[in-house]
């Protein structure tokens, strides 16, 4: 009895002992949390707060849950910053790392009632922002960063309206450092109503402070609400009238203040006033500068300065009065013949040459263009030409030469002439009775004393100018420059005059393109070639082109510069290139015009032949010839050279060991395929396929099955020439069975028509096999035109079996 | 290449006769080499090359003597001041 109450004495004991055991406090409290009793939970939490590495989290995570669930503000605020409270009282570095996750929420859920709690208040929210900055985050960094998102948003809302209360009060600086404050946290939070606001209202304050402004941020400013718009233009306007800046003021009139207002329309009625009195003043400078020239008081700069005013003066009278516009553009042919006269008299020739060249259309008019030939040749005459500038002048000089309207326009301006008759008929810039309207004087006929040839005329200007270039320029290389390119377009120009038989300008390929008229002249060369067919044409068009990618000429072009790319693949071996100019799109180019497609096989072939005379050995050449073959419809001679270029190349790489028997076969087969009547490739052929039967009987290859491969291929593919020169295999054949005879060898094993030799299929070993299936390749492949038909060998096996009955057929 | 006219000292429309008779002018002047003055004398005797030198002579386009313009425009006052400028406020 006595033991028994001792040890219920002792139960009690030890169960007391363990009830107030941390972990066992611990559990007890987590089954509270877990039923939600978690003032209980917080007291038994509390009581082991130093003794348990949990229990101060889950403490702050009762107190967390109590306080969400609280109603008012203040209490929540209470139960939060309690949580807070408790980092001091937490010693071990183990709990406050459980616990800074609570703590994290607590400052969360603090900062969002002291958001919401902040009435918009600047102060109270920038606290509130640095309460955020100084908080712990851990876990919550998304959340705490989109509460500071909505603080800015707040932020530039509350600096935005008091800067309109400051702005309203007229303190205008101030008030831009308030917008600028709402500029800052409308970027931070997105709020691009206020961003655009706020920057629509700064330009506002600065023009109230009659302050210039900056418009290169307009597209920011066209996204601000419609009246900051309307108040900004409207002043902007204002400043700018007030500053003369007229022009300025009307393209912001017109283009953002295009609506019916008293107010616009005073605006609109002083920039109209201001442009008659403008008008009126450019009027009078415009007579002053008139009486001056006539007084020859103007010096050649002056009238130039003149000249060149005009165009800004007339855009602007335009819009002012029509008809004073026009008369001032009027006396725009006049300046310009006093200042091209003086600039010719002066021998400045750049600028006459310049002043032509911007005159609108000037290669219309047979004057300037004559003018222009005039420049040019004095310009080369004084040695100035340049590598920068001599492509404008020699192409001037010719297109003007080569005009026989130029020409006939030298006849209107002299009486030496009346007493003769001028013939075009020998003309350089004509091929026809071409020209639609000639002069009284002026005819196509025979040439004679009196009837003087305008072509003789264009031949001495010509010569001339020929010997300046031919003999004075001094510079070796500038000279090379200059004839080269004065032939080129002098040759280009004459294959087109040669060609068309229209009455129309025919500018060299460098003054055409330079001056945008080089699409006439493909269209007329494309009309020619679709009446005749006519492929010089198109040749004559090529140097004309520049983007008329649509035209016939370009497409012709296009054809040969196709060629021309093969040719550049073939001369640095590039198959790559090659391959991909070998389209079907591409020969159906090629295929397009008779000259390319006549000419393509001569030019690859040629190409191919200086390249093989480089280097005869290599590989890539022959891929490279194959592509060729296949680029080019007629193709008899490219294959013929691949064909003879492989077989040298196999024999000289077999010989040197360079590549294997069966990889000279591989080769020669194609060969064989393009030419398989060529005497040379059959026998070459024909040899290694002798050496590969070899290598196959000695082993001396591990390309077995392939060989046969390529072997069976050329049972169904002999040619006469191949059947003519075949017989070498069957002589091999007959002299290995030979030598096996004298070695006392069975041969008849190894005979087809032969019933033991069918029979030797069971006798003989492997390598009695593997000759029995040589030699009968070297037989099928060999002699051919001797091959026994196979119902006669079928008989022949009969008899020796001693079938009476005949085959039944 | 010089221009002939000027080394004959004769005008364009010189007829054949008074190229001939500049010609021993000018050889009397002897401002040019004989051999300068015969090829101008050549070039200006042969139509032809004649007509290539007279392609060095300028030409005009079309054009009229330039009158004084005359204008119905009226001068007007501009008084940009009385403007209001807070037309368009957009604080109001």
């Amino acid at each position: 009895m006595e033991v028994v109450i001792i040890l219920i004495i002792l139960g009690i004991i030890g169960y007391l002992i363990y009830d107030s055991l941390p972990n066992t406090k611990f559990e007890k409290a987590q089954a509270h949390f877990a039923a939600k009793n978690y003032i209980e939970a917080i007291n038994i939490f509390n009581e082991i707060l130093d003794k348990h590495n949990e229990a101060p989290a889950k403490f702050a995570e009762c107190k967390l849950i109590i306080g969400l669930g609280l109603k008012e503000n203040s209490e929540k605020l209470k139960a939060f910053n309690e949580i807070l409270e408790l980092r001091k009282r937490i010693k071990n570095t183990s709990s406050i790392a459980k616990y800074e996750n609570i703590e994290a929420k607590a400052y969360f859920e603090i900062a969002k009632i002291q958001y919401e709690e902040s009435n918009a208040d600047i102060d109270k929210l920038n606290q509130n922002l640095k309460f955020i900055d100084n908080a712990n985050k851990k876990g919550l960094e998304t959340d705490f960063n989109s509460l500071r998102t909505k603080h800015f948003y707040q932020l530039s809302e509350s600096y935005f309206k008091k800067a309109i209360e400051i702005e309203k009060s007229n303190k205008y600086p101030e008030s831009i450092q308030v917008y600028k404050k709402a500029i800052e946290c409308s970027e931070k939070s997105y709020n691009s109503r206020i961003k655009h606001n706020a920057a629509a209202r700064i330009l506002i304050c600065r023009l109230k402070l009659n302050e210039n402004i900056d418009l290169k941020e307009i597209s920011e400013v066209q996204k601000s609400d419609k009246e900051y718009q309307k108040d900004l233009f409207y002043r902007y306007s204002v400043y700018l009238l007030k500053k003369k800046d007229f022009q300025k003021a009307e393209k912001i009139i017109s283009t953002y203040l295009n609506f019916e207002s008293v107010h616009i329309e005073k605006l609109r009625d002083i920039l109209k006033a201001e442009k008659t009195n403008m008008a009126l003043n450019q009027i009078t400078q415009i007579n002053q500068k008139i009486e001056q020239l006539y007084n020859n008081s103007l010096s050649t700069e002056e009238i130039s300065t003149f000249y060149n005013s005009l165009d800004s003066i007339i855009s602007h009278l335009k819009s002012v009065d029509i008809e004073l516009s026009e008369k001032v553009l009027a006396i725009k042919p006049t300046l310009f013949n006093r200042l091209l006269t003086n600039y010719i008299t002066n021998e400045q020739y750049d600028n006459a040459i310049n002043l032509i060249q911007k005159y609108p259309n000037f290669w219309e008019s047979p004057e300037l263009l004559k003018n222009l030939g005039i420049c040019c040749y004095g310009f080369t005459s004084k040695g100035l030409l340049t590598e920068k500038n001599y492509k404008i002048v020699i192409s001037g000089w010719l297109t003007a030469v080569y005009s026989d309207k130029v020409i006939l326009k030298s006849l209107e301006d002299t009486s030496w002439d009346d007493n003769y008759t001028f013939s075009l008929a020998e003309s350089i810039g004509s091929n026809y009775s071409q020209h639609k309207e000639i002069p009284e004087n002026v005819n196509y006929d025979e040439i004679s004393e009196s009837n003087i040839s305008i072509g003789a005329t264009q031949r001495e200007l010509l010569k001339q100018f020929e010997t300046i270039i031919h003999k004075e320029i001094k510079d070796p290389q500038l000279s090379i420059l200059v004839n080269n390119f004065y032939d080129k377009e002098k040759e280009a120009l004459e294959k087109v005059i040669n060609i068309l038989a229209t009455d129309i300008l025919f500018p060299t390929p460098y003054f055409a393109i330079l001056n945008g008229i080089n699409n006439e002249i493909i269209r007329e060369l494309d009309d020619y070639y679709e009446e005749y067919s006519d492929e010089e044409a198109l040749e004559a068009g090529i140097p004309y082109i520049k983007n008329s990618t649509s035209s016939i000429v370009y497409q012709y072009y296009f054809a040969n510069d196709l060629i021309e790319r093969i040719e550049s693949a073939i001369e640095d071996v590039n198959l790559a290139a090659i391959k991909k100019l070998n389209t079907k799109e591409n020969k159906t180019w090629i295929e397009k015009f008779d000259k390319i497609s006549t000419t393509v096989e001569d030019r690859l072939y040629n190409k191919l032949s200086l390249k093989i005379s480089d280097d005869d050995e290599n590989e890539t050449l022959i891929s490279i010839m194959e592509e060729c073959i296949s680029i080019s419809k007629n193709n008899e001679k490219l294959k013929y050279q691949y064909s003879n270029y492989v077989a040298n190349y196999c024999i000289s790489q077999v010989n040197e060991e360079n590549i294997d028997n069966y990889k000279a076969l591989l080769l020669m087969k194609s060969a064989y395929l393009h030419s398989p009547n060529n005497p040379r490739i059959c026998k070459n052929f024909i040899t290694l396929i002798r050496f590969n039967l070899m290598d196959i009987l000695n082993e001396r290859t591990n390309k077995e099955s392939d060989i046969y491969e390529i072997l069976d291929w050329v049972k169904g593919n002999m040619s006469q020439t191949y059947k003519q020169n075949s017989s070498v295999l069957n002589n091999a054949r007959k002299e290995i069975l030979g030598q096996l005879k004298a070695n006392g060898v069975d041969i008849s094993l190894f005979d087809d028509n032969n019933l033991t030799s069918i029979l030797s299929v069971l006798s003989l070993n492997s390598q009695g096999l593997k000759m029995k299936k040589v030699l009968t390749y070297l037989r099928d492949l060999g002699n051919s035109l001797d091959t026994i038909n196979p119902l006669d060998r079928l008989r022949q096996l009969r008899q020796q079996l001693n079938l009476d009955d005949d085959l039944p057929f | 290449m010089k221009n002939p006219y000027s080394i004959l000292g004769v005008s364009q429309d010189a007829e054949k006769s008074e190229i001939m008779k500049a010609q021993m002018i000018a050889m009397k002047k002897k401002e040019y080499s004989l051999q300068e003055i015969a090829i101008a004398a050549k070039q200006l005797l042969d139509p032809a090359k004649r007509l290539a030198a007279d392609f060095m002579f300028p030409s005009k386009i079309k054009a009229k003597r330039i009158q004084p313009i005359k204008s119905n425009l009226i001068y007007k006052e501009i008084n940009i001041n009385n403007i209001n400028e807070d037309a368009f406020d957009s604080l109001k």
